[in-house]
């Protein structure tokens, strides 16, 4: 009798310490995409990212983004550490209240070689110019970057049409209007120094 | 037993032996005797305090051990993960698991110029970068204009286009990202309350 009841809770333990060790390693479910050793490595990350109230999200998302581009499971796991990085130092900069919109495009940002100043640059311009959220400048200076126009010139553009309170829609059209520029064979730095300065000088309408 | 003969030892000893016989009032007056007396009555606390005596066996304690350390290691886990999806910066910065899944979601059209294409898909972290939704596979609109308007959460998002289910595009009318870990960069698309920003 006695031996059977060790047996049962034995048995108890096992299971118990069974769903525990699952759910560490598991995490999340949509993770199930990759090998398990990827997993784990992600899965730790992601741990760290919890522990540092850092969002997880955008960790597991960069990891399923490579698990469907076919990429490999080290460079997934060297993304996902790149990318938790970027965000720590994002919310460092933009400090504790950043939303996870604007912790996102700050990493980006920072990707695309922003320097962190930069981003608390703008977290203080744009507040003393009334603008809640960061993420769309933040969108437009990654995007100026990815164009050709040099970090220095991009990071000074965005905090000018900020200080000068330029709305969403006016980064929109601002960024578009650059865009067609570059395009049509305008050098990048050039395009964005000028319609910026004719955003600001139309009082926060970009042109 | 020096100088008690055995003969009186064995009859002391045969008289002990012999049963006792109380009469049925003896046991019915001990009864009622006992009944009349107060009560003892152990309050809670009466018994909490009281010092007690606990035979641990090794085997059940080590169990006991076990199970508990494996619930407070559950208990952990679970309140870590709530913690992070509530705390993750302020109260609308939760994971998407949670409530930027459930962000209101606005239309948003993705247009593509692919005259080669025969399909043409759009994957983002707004589906998991899952090229199978229908609700993202755009149509041929004719002279190689491939679109789809389909709803997507409030926030930053990226995305690109997968063009017959091998190559992937970037939208060259979107602000693009960097962010070529896996080979080419992605766009970005900022959702706002029924404001389309790309």
């Amino acid at each position: 009798m006695r031996a059977g009841r060790s047996v049962v809770g034995a048995w108890c333990v096992a299971l118990s310490l069974a769903q525990v060790a699952r759910a560490q390693l598991r995490g999340d479910g949509r993770l199930a995409k990759l090998d398990s050793t990827t997993r784990v490595a992600v899965n730790v990350v992601v741990d760290s990212a919890r522990k540092a109230r850092l969002p997880t999200e955008p960790l597991i998302d960069k990891a399923l983004e490579g698990a469907k581009r076919g990429a490999s499971g080290e460079r997934i796991v060297t993304a996902v550490r790149g990318l938790f990085a970027d965000l720590r130092t994002a919310r460092s900069a933009l400090g504790p209240s950043a939303s996870i919109d604007e912790l996102n495009a700050g990493a980006n940002a920072l990707h695309a070689g922003l320097p962190m100043r930069n981003l608390a640059q703008l977290r203080t311009v744009s507040q003393h110019a009334g603008r809640a959220h960061v993420t769309l400048p933040l969108t437009v200076a990654t995007d100026l970057v990815s164009r050709g126009v040099p970090v220095g010139v991009a990071s000074d553009v965005v905090l000018s049409l900020a200080r000068a309170g330029l709305r969403d829609a006016d980064f929109t059209m601002f960024q578009r209007n650059v865009r067609l520029d570059i395009e049509h064979g305008a050098d990048a730095a050039t395009a964005a120094q000028t319609r910026a300065r004719g955003a600001v000088l139309h009082g926060g309408r970009a042109t | 037993m020096r100088g008690i003969p055995e003969s009186w030892i064995q009859r002391v000893v045969a008289e002990l032996r012999r049963p006792v016989r109380f009469d049925e009032e003896f046991d019915r007056n001990v009864m009622t005797a006992v009944r009349s007396m107060p009560r003892h009555r152990y309050r809670a606390w009466t018994r909490v305090l009281r010092p007690r005596t606990i035979t641990i066996r090794p085997l059940i304690s080590a169990v006991a051990a076990v199970l508990l350390l494996a619930i407070t290691l559950s208990l952990g886990h679970a309140i870590g993960t709530r913690r992070a999806s509530v705390a993750s910066g302020s109260g609308d910065t939760t994971d998407r698991g949670g409530s930027l899944r459930s962000r209101p979601k606005h239309p948003v059209q993705f247009v593509l110029v692919a005259p080669t294409a025969r399909k043409v898909q759009v994957v983002g972290d707004f589906n998991d970068w899952d090229a199978s939704h229908a609700e993202y596979s755009a149509q041929h609109r004719g002279g190689g204009v491939w679109s789809v308007t389909a709803a997507v959460p409030e926030g930053h998002h990226r995305y690109s286009f997968v063009v017959d289910d091998s190559v992937w595009v970037a939208d060259p009318t979107a602000p693009r990202l960097l962010d070529d870990d896996f080979g080419m960069p992605n766009s970005a698309l900022v959702v706002e309350g029924g404001d389309l920003t790309r």
